[in-house]
C-alpha cells in the first residue's frame, strides 16, 4: 500500500536526533544522560511501530521507500543494535571525558541511514542512506577527541570511507550507463536478460561490490579496520562491527538473491565472491592470532565473521544469513560490553595482560565473556554453533564442500585465539592491579540480555526462524 | 557569435592551464586553475547546458577551489615537491599525457559520427531539473538534508572548542 505512513519508523528516528541536538543545547554536563534514555525512548516508539507494521506491506515514493518484511526485520535488529549501544554508553562516555550529549543523535541518524539503505531497491537512495550512515560513523570514531588514536581512526575511516562511496557512486553511474535505470530489479533483469558480456555493467556491479566490500570489511579491503577498530571508543566500535554490517549485507542479499539462479554473467562474481569469501575468513583468523590487544582481536574477529558470512550469501542461503546476523548482534555486543565493563575513570583495560584472573575477580563479567567468545568460536549451546552450522549445511547441499572445508579449518583457527582470552582469564594470575568502576546498571542489563539473547538463539531458534523466513521470503518480490 | 566565443573562451582556457603549470607560486596556479574552470563553465554555456555551466562555476571554481587553497595555506609555499620524487613525475606525466592524447583522438574520431544528442535540448534545463527533484527524486532529495545536517554536525562536534575543566 502507497502510504505516508511508511515513513513512520524512519521520521521517528531523524525526529528523536533533531531533539536530542536541539536539547543538548540546554543540559549541563551532569544531565547528559537524559539524553540516551531520549533517544531510547525514541528507538522504542520506532521500533513497536516496525512490529505494527508487519503484516502491512507499506512503501511510499513509487515503493522507493518499501517496508517489506525483510526491511523489517532488519529494521528491528537494527534498533535493538542502537538501544544496546546506548545503554552502553551511558556511563562509559563520562568515565572516559567524551560525554558529547550530540553523540546520541550521532548513532540515531547513523540509524536513519542504515534503516533507509534497507528499505529501498534503488541504488541512488541506498548510496545516500550509506553516506548518512557513514558520515555520522566518521564523526563517531573521533569523538575522543584528546586521544590521538581516535583521530586517526577518525581520518583513516573518512579517507577510506570516502574513497570506497566514490567507487560505489562510480559503479552505480557506469550501472546505469549500461541499463538506463538506479533500480536494483531492473538491472538485475537486465544480467538475466543479456546474453553475452556487457564490459560496462559488468565493471558497474565489480565496482559496487568493491563500495559494499570496504563498508562490511571484507579482505583485502579490510586494511581500515583494525585501527579504526581500536581507535574508536569502544561502544563506537561494536556499532560498527555489527550495523553497518548488518546494512551492507542486507543490499548485497537484495543485489544477488535474484542473481544466482539465472543469469549469464553470475559466474564470474561467484568466483570473485568465492575468493573474497576465502581470503576474508583466513586472513581474519590468522592476523588474529597475532594480536595482543582485545579490540584489535575483537576487529579481526569480525572480519572473520564477514568471511562466513559471504560463504552464506554464496551459496543462497539468505535465511541462514539473517539468522547468523541476530546471532551476531547478540554475542558481539555483548563481548564488546565485557570489554566496556573493565574500565574505570579515564581508563579502560584494553591488553591480553590485562585479563590475567580477571575471571575469578569479577566473576559475573568473566562467566558472560567466556560465553560470548565460544559462542562467537561456534560451540555449542550457544547461537553462534547454530549460525555457523546453518551457513555450512547449507553450503555443503549446494555443492560448496572445499569452501566449507576452508571456513571450518579456519574456523578452528580462530578457537584458538578466543580460547586465549579465556585462558588469560581463568588460569593466568593476575599481574597488573585492575581496578574497574562497577556501578553500571545499564551495561549488565545489556550483558544479560545478550547472555539470554546468545542461549536462546542456540537453544530454541525455532521462533525467530519462523520470522526470518517470512522476511526472506519478501525478497523474491 | 558563438565560434567568436567558442575560440575565447578556449584561448583563455588554453592560456589559464598554461599559466597554472608554469607559474612558480602555487596560489597562483590556484587562480589560473579558477580561470579555467570558468572557461569551461562557458562551454557548458554555449552547448545549451546552463545547469551544468553554473554547477560547474559554482562547485570546481567555488568550492573545491576554497579546499586547493586550505591546503596550499597548509603546506610551504616555497619548498616545492620533494626531490626524490621530482624525478619520476616527468615519467609518469608523460606517460598520463600519451593516454589522453589517444583518448582524445578517439574522442575526436567519435565526434563525427555521434551517439544520440536528440536529448541534448532538455538536459541542463534548470526547470525541468527542479521538477525531477520535487516530483520523481524528492525522497533522495529529503534524505540529502538528512546527509547535510548529520555532516555539519559531525564535523562540529570534532573541533568545537573543549569545555573548560
Amino acid at each position: 500500500m502507497n502510504t505516508y505512513i511508511a515513513l513512520y519508523p524512519i521520521l521517528t528516528i531523524v525526529t528523536g536526533a533533531l531533539l536530542i541536538i536541539l536539547l543538548e543545547v540546554f543540559l549541563k554536563k551532569e544531565k547528559k544522560d537524559y539524553l540516551g534514555f531520549i533517544a531510547v525512548l525514541f528507538l522504542l516508539v520506532s521500533g513497536a511501530e516496525c512490529i505494527k507494521f508487519w503484516n502491512k506491506g507499506f512503501s511510499y515514493f513509487e515503493g522507493n521507500l518499501l517496508l517489506d518484511k525483510f526491511a523489517l526485520f532488519f529494521f528491528l535488529i537494527m534498533i535493538l543494535t542502537v538501544i544496546f549501544i546506548t545503554l552502553i554508553s551511558l556511563k562509559y562516555l563520562s568515565l572516559q571525558n567524551t560525554d558529547h550529549g550530540e553523540y546520541y543523535g550521532l548513532l540515531l541518524f547513523a540509524l536513519s541511514g542504515m534503516m533507509i539503505m534497507v528499505s529501498s531497491r534503488d541504488f541512488l537512495v541506498i548510496f545516500l542512506g550509506l553516506e548518512v550512515l557513514s558520515m555520522a560513523s566518521y564523526a563517531l570514531a573521533g569523538l575522543k577527541r584528546n586521544d590521538e588514536r581516535s583521530s586517526e581512526a577518525a581520518i583513516k575511516y573518512f579517507l577510506l570511507g570516502s574513497f570506497a562511496s566514490a567507487f560505489l557512486v562510480f559503479g552505480i553511474a557506469l550501472l546505469y550507463g549500461a541499463v538506463f535505470s538506479t533500480d536494483i530489479s531492473t538491472i538485475m533483469n537486465f544480467f538475466h536478460a543479456e546474453t553475452s558480456l556487457s564490459l560496462m555493467g559488468l565493471t558497474g556491479m565489480a565496482f559496487v561490490i568493491i563500495g559494499f566490500g570496504f563498508k562490511i570489511a571484507v579482505v583485502p579491503f579490510h586494511m581500515w579496520t583494525p585501527d579504526v577498530y581500536q581507535g574508536s571508543p569502544t561502544p563506537v566500535t561494536a556499532f560498527f562491527s555489527i550495523g553497518p554490517k548488518a546494512a551492507g549485507f542486507a543490499v548485497l542479499m537484495r543485489i544477488f538473491f535474484p542473481f544466482w539462479k539465472e543469469a549469464v554473467n553470475s559466474e564470474i562474481f561467484f568466483h570473485i565472491l568465492w575468493i573474497l569469501s576465502v581470503l576474508t575468513m583466513v586472513v581474519g583468523n590468522l592476523v588474529a592470532l597475532r594480536q595482543k590487544n582485545v579490540k584489535r582481536i575483537l576487529a579481526y574477529s569480525s572480519i572473520a565473521h564477514a568471511g562466513y558470512i559471504l560463504v552464506a550469501i554464496l551459496a543462497g542461503d539468505n535465511s541462514g544469513l539473517v539468522f547468523y546476523l541476530t546471532v551476531y548482534l547478540f554475542m558481539n555486543i555483548g563481548a564488546f560490553s565485557a570489554v566496556i565493563a573493565l574500565s574505570r575513570k579515564g581508563k579502560e583495560f584494553l591488553e591480553l595482560e590485562d585479563y590475567s584472573g580477571i575471571g575469578f575477580r569479577y566473576p559475573w563479567i568473566g562467566a558472560t565473556f567466556t560465553v560470548f567468545l565460544f559462542s562467537l568460536a561456534g560451540f555449542p549451546p550457544t547461537g553462534g554453533f547454530l549460525a555457523k552450522f546453518y551457513i555450512f549445511s547449507s553450503a555443503v547441499h549446494k555443492g560448496l564442500v572445499p569452501l566449507v572445508i576452508i571456513g571450518v579449518l579456519a574456523s578452528l583457527i580462530s578457537v584458538f585465539y578466543y580460547l586465549r582470552i579465556i585462558i588469560y582469564m581463568y588460569m593466568r594470575k593476575p599481574t597488573r592491579n585492575v581496578e574497574i568502576f562497577s556501578y553500571n546498571p545499564a551495561l549488565f542489563l545489556v550483558l544479560f540480555l545478550c547472555l539470554y539473547g546468545v542461549l536462546m538463539l542456540g537453544i530454541f531458534p525455532g521462533n525467530i526462524l519462523f520470522y526470518i523466513k517470512q522476511a526472506v521470503a519478501a525478497l523474491a518480490f | 557569435m558563438a565560434y567568436f566565443l567558442f575560440f575565447l573562451l578556449s584561448v583563455v582556457c588554453v592560456a589559464a592551464v598554461l599559466g597554472m603549470i608554469i607559474s612558480k607560486n602555487q596560489a597562483y596556479s590556484a587562480l589560473f586553475v579558477i580561470l579555467a574552470f570558468t572557461c569551461t563553465g562557458g562551454f557548458f554555456a554555449l552547448l545549451d547546458a546552463p545547469f551544468i555551466a553554473v554547477i560547474q562555476i559554482i562547485i570546481y571554481a567555488g568550492a573545491i577551489m576554497v579546499l586547493f587553497i586550505f591546503v596550499i595555506m597548509m603546506v610551504d609555499v616555497h619548498k616545492g615537491i620533494a626531490p626524490e620524487k621530482k624525478k619520476w613525475t616527468p615519467v609518469f606525466a608523460s606517460g598520463i599525457a600519451v593516454v589522453l592524447l589517444i583518448e582524445l583522438i578517439i574522442a575526436l574520431k567519435m565526434a563525427f559520427n555521434p551517439l544520440n544528442t536528440s536529448s541534448s535540448q532538455t538536459i541542463g534545463n534548470p526547470s525541468d531539473l527542479g521538477h525531477l527533484l520535487f516530483t520523481k527524486y524528492l525522497y533522495p532529495f529529503e534524505i540529502t538534508s538528512i546527509l547535510i545536517i548529520t555532516a555539519l554536525v559531525g564535523a562540529i562536534i570534532l573541533v568545537k572548542k573543549k569545555e573548560k575543566e
